[in-house]
């Protein structure tokens, strides 16, 4: 095709000049914004960035919402026949859109060695998410783990050390007790918003993964899962270094900011935000081990929509290449909190300098060795629900882990059952 | 007048107080934390210094002015488009006989078991089949057969006495005369409450407006307010509550300044 255009475009110079843009191709994109503030401006920048390199090419880049929002839309869009040709989407969108055959696999889309080199760039951890059979329908752009974040000052009134936060489940129980006063708890893990993503840390501490990466098993009632459960519990009732019931989501960076608590459990999505907001000397730490370290992988991906023809598929894998490059990958990174996608966005000039001043930057890439994929199946949503409810059920004390652990699996077997 | 029975401490007020406090709390919170930085913002502490840096921050950060013209555009035709349907179908079903009109009502009534999200795809195939997609009126247009306003209307006609009709007739008038020179005037106020009740209900509506617009021209002030709600990371309490105050204050001038007329309708009227 190529030489075709370029042969054209060598005949019809006069003709471009009359009429610019003959051979324009135009991509429609959606995006959510999962952190808050102006990042709508500067997405609008990187996309400005990327048609002034490709003439050839216009994008229109659309402010979706949140991910659940950014769904709605696209399956809206596809459903009365203008499908976008890509979008940042939830990781764990993948199996769903697979299912529907909604989206193409990127080993389909690349051809030149340069473009499969691409492809192998970034962090395999963040690839788990998107890789289904073999193939990679996901390609990572705004991508977190959770990090403990820690007031240093309360470590040192406590006579803790400042520099050495809990490493394992021992010593967050041991430290959590020194913290925990009158006014002020040892640590806060929050359980609403995403349960069932704090929740795979401690399974995965416990050495077990929630799920099989095919999303058609889950292992919720496994022994090793219901003890992860229980130790979550105990910080609660046996310990006393967490607060009773639910703690939110939403408010707990400004109940960490205010000092309640000495550490919590959250997004690396929030660490420009933390940084902003504390008027106190705060750090930041891989999670605590059990019988291994690790934390889940959250945050979006791009896919490419089926319906696009090859020159917009093309253009499309352009504007990702242009979208996840390294000085591009650096520059979101340290504008949200988001992990720097690739080995090569740690590399760049930018991002080193940034984390030589703010080593905290560096904690969610040291974690993605460690990392697993986010809890992923079919019928996602409704496996997610079960999971959830069992894990509020627990820590509000109306049901032992066992029990509601057991009834979450049971849901989520009669759910899965079509897909084995 | 004896000091027991002074409205001031009687049972009835001390209750209407509570509830008019409940009631008021979350926006007072929000104009506590919105004037407040972040660190300040759920301590309450009196001697906290005021700042005007979040609504500054927030102002910057979308372009508000675009959006508040957008919205009013938005409610207004809305609003627009159901008074016109509504009236015209409110006067049919409650005076013209004709085959089949209860169960044609019954099926308007239907309606409004229907959550409107149901229909977001089916609706943006329709808007976007006759090209209307990033257009208001095509946001408009979904709500505009408002079968809530057609029953609210109907009863409100029903309730006008034969007698007024009946003597604008001897006076010559045409239906159509008949249905604006009697009705529209005696229903008015039913129609002030409805319109208080739908311009509330478009100027806050959020998950449609997003899908069928595209572009900062169309869409309203509910977008610039949802870049703050960052579900990932967790709200910035000071910064959502600046943008929320900024959603609102045009629909809680507008209160204050027709209060009066605002409760004297909800009164005749009846909703609540």
């Amino acid at each position: 095709m190529k030489p075709i255009l370029n042969a054209l475009a060598a005949a019809g110079t006069l003709a471009a000049t009359a009429l610019p843009g003959w051979a324009e191709t135009k991509l429609t994109m959606y995006y959510p914004v999962a952190v808050g503030g102006a990042l709508t401006e500067v997405v609008d920048g990187l996309i400005e960035g990327f048609e002034a390199e490709n003439p050839d090419i216009s994008v229109e880049a659309i402010y979706a919402g949140n991910y659940d929002d950014t769904r709605v839309r696209a399956l809206s869009a596809i459903n009365s026949g203008d499908a976008p040709q890509l979008s940042v989407m939830f990781s764990i969108d993948a199996i769903d859109l697979v299912d529907r055959d909604l989206i193409v696999a990127f080993d389909d889309v690349v051809e030149s060695d340069e473009d499969k080199e691409w492809l192998n760039s970034f962090y395999p951890a963040l690839m788990r998410n998107g890789q289904i059979d073999g193939k990679t329908y996901g390609v990572p752009f705004q991508r977190s783990t959770i990090v403990m974040y820690y007031n240093k000052e309360l470590f040192a009134e406590a006579g803790l050390d400042p520099e050495q936060p809990p490493a394992t489940w021992e010593e967050l129980v041991a430290d959590a007790k020194a913290l925990t006063k009158d006014d002020q708890w040892g640590i806060m893990i929050p359980s609403t918003g995403y349960p069932y993503w704090m929740f795979q840390c401690f399974a995965i501490q416990n050495d077990k993964e929630l799920m099989n990466s095919a999303g058609t098993e889950t292992y919720f009632n496994d022994p090793a899962v219901v003890e992860a459960l229980d130790f979550w519990r105990s910080l609660t009732q046996e310990e006393g270094v967490m607060p009773e019931g639910v703690i939110e989501w939403g408010t707990l960076r400004q109940a960490f900011l205010q000092g309640q608590t000495a550490m919590m459990w959250h997004s690396t999505g929030n660490l420009t935000a933390v940084r902003d907001g504390a008027d106190f000397d705060f750090g930041v730490a891989m999670l605590p081990a059990h019988k291994r370290a690790g934390s889940p992988t959250g945050g979006g991906n791009f896919y490419l929509f089926k319906d696009s023809t090859p020159e917009e598929q093309a253009a499309s894998l352009k504007l990702i290449q242009y979208m996840t490059a390294p000085e591009r990958a650096a520059k979101w990174s340290m504008a949200t909190g988001y992990v720097g996608i690739s080995p090569a966005a740690y590399e760049t000039e930018a991002l080193q300098d940034y984390s030589a001043d703010f080593p905290a930057a560096l904690v969610a890439r040291d974690q993605l060795e460690v990392a697993v994929p986010e809890l992923s199946t079919f019928e996602t949503a409704r496996v997610r629900e079960a999971l959830n409810n069992a894990i509020q059920a627990v820590l509000t004390g109306t049901k032992s882990p066992q029990d509601a652990l057991d009834e979450a699996q049971s849901t989520a077997e009669r759910l899965l059952k079509p897909y084995q | 007048m004896k000091l027991g029975n002074s409205p001031l401490i009687s049972l009835d007020s001390i209750g209407a107080l509570f509830l008019a406090l409940a009631w008021i709390s979350p926006l007072l919170f929000a104009i506590w934390a919105a004037f407040h930085e972040p660190t300040h913002a759920i301590d309450f502490d009196l001697a906290a210094p005021w700042t005007l840096d979040n609504i500054r921050a927030v102002w910057s950060q979308a372009p508000w002015l675009t959006y508040l013209a957008n919205t009013i555009f938005l409610v207004t035709l809305v609003l627009a488009g159901q008074f016109l349907l509504c009236t015209l179908a409110g006067f049919a079903f409650a005076r013209f006989e004709f085959r089949g009109r209860e169960v044609l009502f019954l099926m308007v009534l239907l309606q409004l078991f229907i959550l409107p999200e149901v229909l977001i795809v089916e609706n943006y195939a329709i808007v976007s089949n006759i090209g209307l997609f990033d257009t208001t009126l095509g946001m408009a247009m979904p709500y505009m057969a408002s079968a809530f306003g057609i029953f609210l209307l109907r009863q409100a006609f029903k309730a006008v006495p034969r007698e007024l009709e009946d003597a604008a007739r001897v006076e010559g008038a045409t239906w159509m005369g008949v249905l604006l020179k009697v009705y529209v005037p005696v229903a008015r106020p039913t129609y002030l409450a409805y319109a208080l009740v739908s311009v509330a209900t478009h100027w806050n509506n959020f998950l449609w407006p997003l899908i069928i617009t595209n572009s900062t021209d169309t869409r309203p002030l509910t977008i610039g307010l949802s870049l703050f709600g960052a579900p990932e990371s967790g709200v910035d309490i000071s910064m959502i509550s600046a943008a929320t105050l900024m959603t609102i204050a045009p629909l809680l001038l507008a209160f204050l300044i027709f209060q009066r007329q605002f409760l004297q309708a909800f009164i005749t009227s009846g909703i609540k």
